[in-house]
C-alpha cells in the first residue's frame, strides 16, 4: 500500500480545470495549490500499479502539464511481497 | 498498519512535495521525513535511468529498499523524480530472474551451467590469453557502457590498453553521444558543455532540437517548463523536430522539418542572423575564427556570409518541407539572437545522424555568432541519455581513440603521460586507436576478434541493422563474456555470464550531462554471488598476468590488490583516476574526492582542481574567468573568456562552414517512408530493466508505431491495426497508433521492445557519421502495410 507525494503542474489559468480533473480520483488528496499552477497531492493506493495508473491518467488530462514525484513509501507493499 | 501511521506518512509525503515548490502546508514539515519508522537509514545517490543525474535518497530497512525520495537541495533535480526514477529501486536487491551465479557454456548451442567464481575467472582469462597468443593483441576487445561506473570503465580500459596492449576499448556512448563529442571538440576545442542546468532558470529562449525531453529527460524538462510558465511572454520556446511530441506542449513555435534537413535549417538561421545584423561582433572578433573542410582551413566572416547565401530562409524552407517557412526560420533566428540568454538542448535527433558532428557544429555556430555563450542563461547543451556516458566513457577513456582525461590515443606525449602515471615503460601503450563500435562488431563478423567482454550493455539489441551483427555474436568463433544483472538478447550470445552488482549494491561515481560527478555508495548487499565489476576486473587481470607471463598486466591492478570491493577498491580506483589521470587536464577532478562527494547533496562540476573549489559544486561555467579556475590559470590576455581547450591551438571557438547533407538513406519508390525511433517516458533503452518493473511494463507492454493520420488513411491503417515495417535490412510488425505526431511521410516506433518481431533495430540502417562513427539510427527508408486488425500481444522479457 504505497503512499506517494507529488507535485502536479498546470498552467495557472487551468488550475480550476486541473483540480476538477483530479477530484475524480478518490485515492488522490489535494494538500495545497499555488498561483503558479502547482498542486501538491498525496496518493494512497492499494498497489504501486494502481498508483502508476492514476499518474498516467492524470498526466493525460488536458489541463495537466506534468506529474512529478517527490516522495514514495512502499514499505508496506514490499512487506506484503516478502 | 495503524491509521495514525499512514496519516503520518501522508503528511510526510505532502510536506516533502510542498517543500519542492516552496509551498507552506498546515501539516508536518518535510524534515519529519527523517523521522523514525520510515527507514533505518537513507542513502543518497543518483538515479540510474537517464543522463540528468537526479539525486535520490534510498530508504533502507532490514537490508531492503523500502522508500525513495528526491533530494531538494540537489542542483541537478531539485528534489523531483520521474516515474522511472520513482520505481527503479524495485530492481535493487533480488528479482526473480536476477543473475546471481556465474554461468558458463563452451558452445553457444548448449545450456548454461552454474560455475564458481574461481572457475569463471579462470575461463575468462584463459580464453583472452589464448586469443592473444594465437591471433595477437587486437584479437580481443572490450565493449562497455555509459551505465558502468567511472571506476569500472577506467579499470577495464586500463587493463585492456596497458595490460593487453590493445585499444579495442569501446562503449555504447558511441551510439548516442559520439557526435556531441565531435561537435564540442571541433567547435569549442574541448569536449562537454560550457555551462549546465543552472542556465535554465536564467534563459529567455530555449531552442530544443532533436529532443523529446518531456519523455526522455522529464525532470530537466520540468525546469524548462517551469521557466516558461513563470514567464509566458518573456521566455520563448522553439521546438524543432520532424515529430510533434509532448515537449511541443510548451513551445511557442514547433518547427517540423523533413528528417535529415536540419543542417539546412540551422544554416538558414545563421544566414538570417548575419543578414539582419543580429550577430555579436565583439564576441566574434574576440573569440571566433571561421573554418572549412577536413584541413580546418581558416577563412573569414565574409566567406561565411557568402557560404550562407545558399541557405536563405526561402531556399532552406524549400529543402526542409514540413511546416517550415521562411517566416518561421526568421522568427526563430530573431528569438535566438535577441534573447538575454538562449539555451539550446538536443539529444539523439541531432547526434544519431550521418552528419551528426556537423549538426552539432551548426548549433554551436548559432551560439558563437550571437555571443550566446559564457553568460547566464546561454549555453549549447547536449543532453546525455545515460547516467555515465560523460563521466565514465568520455572522461574515463572508454572509447577506442581516447585515454582517460580527454587524452587522444594517437598523440605520443599524451600516451607517455598515462604510461608514467600507470608505471609502464614508455611505448607500452599501443599507438593505433582501436576499432570503433561498428568496426568492432564488423571485425567480430569477420572473425578477426576472437574474444570480447561486453559490460553492462546489450549490443545484440542496440546495434543498428542488428541481424548480421547478432549472427556474428552468436558464432562459436567468438568467445563472449557478458557482465550484467539480467538475461538480455546479448547474454543469449554469451559463453560466460558474470553477475554484476546493481546500483546501490556497490559504490562508484556517475558523471551526468553537466560535467557533474556524483557518488552513489553501496546501500544494500547484492543478491546471491553477484559482485562489483571492479572486483571482477581485478581478479581477471591477476589471472591474465600469470597466463601471459606479463608483470605489466599485474601492474595495472597492483595498487588495488587486497582491497575489499564494496568501498575501498572503488575508492582506490577513483583516487588514482581523479588525483593522477585528471591532474592538469580540462576535467581536473582532484578536488572531488570520495570524502567530499559523500558530503554533497549533488556533486562536483569539473574542472575542480582543489577541494575548496569542489566544495562549492565546482565550475558552473567553463572558460569564464572568476568561475573556472583553469580559465584564470590559462589566461593569455585581459578578455573575460579563455577558450583553453586542448584541440584548438589558436584558443578560439571555431565557426564551421558545413554544407547541407541529407540522410544516408532517403525514401524512394520502393521504400517511400521515413522510419524513426525513440523513447517512451516509462521505458529505457532495451527494456531489460524497466521491462521487469510491473508498473512500467503493464503500462506499455510492447512497442507501437505512430503513423500520421494522412498516411494511415492512404495505407488503410486504423488505430491498433498490426502494421509491418520493412526496410532493406529487415522487417518488424507492431500495432499502429494513429497520431499527428510524426509528420506526413514519416513513422515513429518505440525502441524498447525485445520481442523478436518488434526489435526496431532490425530495420535501422548502420550507416554512420564519418567523423564520430555514430550510426544514423534516427533516419532510414521503409515501407509499411497493414497486416491485420488489432491483435492481442504479450510483453517479452528474455529469460535464460
Amino acid at each position: 500500500m504505497p503512499i506517494g507525494g507529488f507535485i502536479i503542474t498546470c498552467a495557472p489559468e487551468d488550475l480550476t480545470a486541473a483540480l476538477e480533473g483530479i477530484a475524480a480520483f478518490p485515492a488522490v488528496e489535494v494538500h495545497g495549490t499555488d498561483e503558479k499552477g502547482s498542486i501538491v497531492v498525496v496518493m494512497d493506493t492499494e498497489t504501486s500499479e494502481a498508483m502508476d495508473d492514476i499518474v498516467k491518467t492524470i498526466s493525460r488530462l488536458p489541463a495537466i502539464l506534468s506529474v512529478g514525484l517527490a516522495y514514495l513509501n512502499t514499505e508496506d507493499e514490499i512487506g506484503d511481497e516478502a | 498498519m495503524g491509521v495514525s501511521r499512514r496519516d503520518f506518512l501522508k503528511q510526510v509525503a505532502a510536506a516533502t512535495a510542498a517543500s519542492y515548490v516552496g509551498m507552506s502546508l498546515a501539516t508536518t514539515p518535510a524534515s519529519t521525513a527523517h523521522a523514525a519508522g520510515q527507514a533505518q537509514k537513507w542513502v543518497r545517490g543518483t538515479c540510474r535511468l537517464c543522463g540528468t543525474g537526479c539525486r535520490v535518497e534510498l530508504g533502507v530497512k532490514n537490508g531492503k529498499a523500502v522508500a525513495l525520495r528526491g533530494v531538494p537541495k540537489s542542483r541537478t533535480s531539485m528534489g523531483y523524480l520521474c516515474m522511472k526514477g520513482m520505481l527503479f529501486h524495485k530492481l535493487i536487491g533480488n528479482q526473480p530472474d536476477r543473475l546471481t551465479r556465474p554461468l558458463y557454456r563452451a558452445k553457444k548451442s548448449e545450456p548454461f551451467q552454474e560455475i564458481s567464481w574461481d572457475r569463471a575467472l579462470d575461463i575468462a582469462a584463459k580464453e583472452f590469453a589464448d586469443a592473444i597468443k594465437a591471433n595477437g593483441n587486437d584479437a580481443v576487445a572490450y565493449y562497455g557502457s555509459g551505465q558502468a561506473l567511472t571506476e569500472e570503465t577506467y579499470l577495464f580500459q586500463k587493463i585492456m590498453r596497458g595490460g593487453l596492449q590493445t585499444n579495442n576499448v569501446e562503449g555504447n556512448p558511441r551510439l548516442c553521444m559520439a557526435s556531441a563529442v565531435g561537435g564540442y571538440v571541433t567547435s569549442m576545442g574541448a569536449d562537454e558543455p560550457i555551462g549546465g542546468y543552472a542556465n535554465v532558470e536564467k534563459a529567455s529562449c530555449f531552442f530544443i532540437i532533436g529532443s523529446n525531453m518531456s519523455e526522455c529527460h522529464p525532470v530537466f524538462f520540468r525546469r524548462v517548463m517551469r521557466r516558461k510558465l513563470d514567464n509566458p511572454d518573456f521566455v520563448k520556446v522553439i521546438n524543432a523536430d520532424p515529430r510533434v511530441s509532448a515537449t511541443s506542449r510548451i513551445a511557442d513555435s514547433h518547427m517540423q522539418f523533413r528528417p535529415g534537413t536540419d543542417l539546412a535549417m540551422l544554416n538558414a538561421m545563421a544566414q538570417v542572423i548575419l543578414e539582419e545584423g543580429l550577430q555579436d561582433d565583439e564576441f566574434i572578433n574576440n573569440y571566433c575564427t571561421f573554418r572549412i573542410g577536413k584541413e580546418s582551413k581558416q577563412v573569414d566572416l565574409s566567406s561565411y556570409r557568402k557560404f550562407l547565401e545558399a541557405y536563405t530562409p526561402e531556399k532552406a524552407a524549400a529543402i526542409c518541407g514540413g511546416n517550415i517557412t521562411a517566416k518561421s526560420i526568421r522568427q526563430a533566428a530573431r528569438w535566438f539572437a535577441k534573447s538575454n540568454g538562449t539555451l539550446s538542448c538536443w539529444t539523439m535527433g541531432i547526434n544519431q545522424r550521418r552528419r551528426g558532428v556537423w549538426a552539432n557544429n551548426l548549433i554551436h555556430n548559432l551560439h558563437m555568432i550571437t555571443g550566446q555563450l559564457c553568460k547566464e542563461g546561454a549555453d549549447s547543451l547536449s543532453l546525455t541519455g545515460q547516467p555515465n556516458a560523460c563521466g565514465g566513457v568520455r572522461e574515463g577513456g572508454g572509447l577506442c581513440h581516447i585515454l582517460p582525461g580527454h587524452r587522444l590515443v594517437a598523440k605520443e606525449p599524451l600516451r607517455n603521460q598515462m604510461e608514467d602515471i600507470w608505471g609502464f615503460p614508455r611505448g607500452r601503450l599501443p599507438s593505433k586507436p582501436g576499432l570503433h563500435t561498428m568496426a568492432m562488431f564488423k571485425a567480430v563478423n569477420e572473425k578477426k576478434i576472437k574474444a570480447i567482454w561486453v559490460h553492462c550493455t546489450n549490443p545484440a539489441q542496440t546495434l543498428p541493422n542488428v541481424t548480421p551483427y547478432r549472427e556474428g555474436m552468436r558464432s562459436d568463433d567468438l568467445f563472449m563474456v557478458v557482465t550484467d544483472i539480467f538475461p538480455t538478447r546479448t547474454t543469449e550470445c554469451a559463453n560466460l555470464i558474470l553477475p554484476g552488482a546493481f546500483h546501490f549494491e556497490k559504490t562508484g561515481v556517475y558523471g551526468c550531462t553537466e560535467r557533474r560527478s556524483q557518488l552513489t555508495p553501496k546501500a544494500i548487499d547484492a543478491p546471491g554471488e553477484a559482485m562489483p565489476e571492479v572486483w571482477i576486473a581485478r581478479e581477471w587481470a591477476l589471472r591474465l598476468a600469470k597466463l601471459l607471463n606479463d608483470p605489466m598486466i599485474r601492474q595495472c591492478v597492483a595498487d588495488f590488490e587486497g582491497k575489499e570491493p564494496d568501498y575501498a577498491l572503488p575508492k582506490a580506483i577513483w583516487d588514482e583516476y581523479s588525483q593522477k589521470a585528471t591532474r592538469g587536464q580540462d576535467n581536473d577532478l582532484r578536488g572531488a574526492t570520495y570524502e567530499l562527494l559523500k558530503t554533497m547533496h549533488d556533486g562536483v562540476q569539473w574542472p575542480a582542481p582543489t577541494k575548496e573549489h569542489a566544495a562549492t559544486g565546482g565550475t558552473v561555467m567553463k572558460f569564464v574567468k572568476g568561475f573556472d579556475p583553469l580559465a584564470d590559470e590559462h589566461s593569455e590576455n585581459d578578455l573575460p573568456y579563455q577558450f583553453y581547450g586542448p584541440a584548438h591551438p589558436d584558443k578560439k571557438l571555431w565557426v564551421w562552414l558545413r554544407p547541407f547533407q541529407g540522410a544516408a538513406e532517403e525514401p524512394d519508390a520502393d521504400y517511400p517512408i521515413y522510419f524513426s525511433t525513440g523513447r517512451i517516458i516509462d521505458h529505457w533503452h532495451t527494456g531489460t530493466m524497466t521491462g521487469r518493473i510491473p508498473e512500467l511494463i503493464r503500462g506499455n507492454p510492447y512497442s507501437f508505431v505512430e503513423i500520421n493520420p494522412k498516411d494511415a488513411k492512404a495505407y488503410g491503417i486504423r488505430n491498433r491495426d498490426m502494421v509491418e515495417i520493412e526496410s532493406r535490412r529487415g522487417k518488424i510488425v507492431m500495432p499502429a497508433r494513429i497520431r499527428s505526431g510524426p509528420m506526413e511521410g514519416m513513422i515513429f516506433a518505440y525502441m524498447h521492445d525485445m520481442a523478436e518481431d518488434r526489435m526496431v533495430n532490425k530495420v535501422c540502417v548502420d550507416a554512420f557519421d564519418p567523423g564520430s562513427k555514430q550510426p544514423e539510427f534516427k533516419i532510414c527508408a521503409c515501407r509499411i502495410r497493414r497486416v491485420s486488425g488489432p491483435k492481442r500481444l504479450s510483453p517479452v522479457i528474455v529469460q535464460l
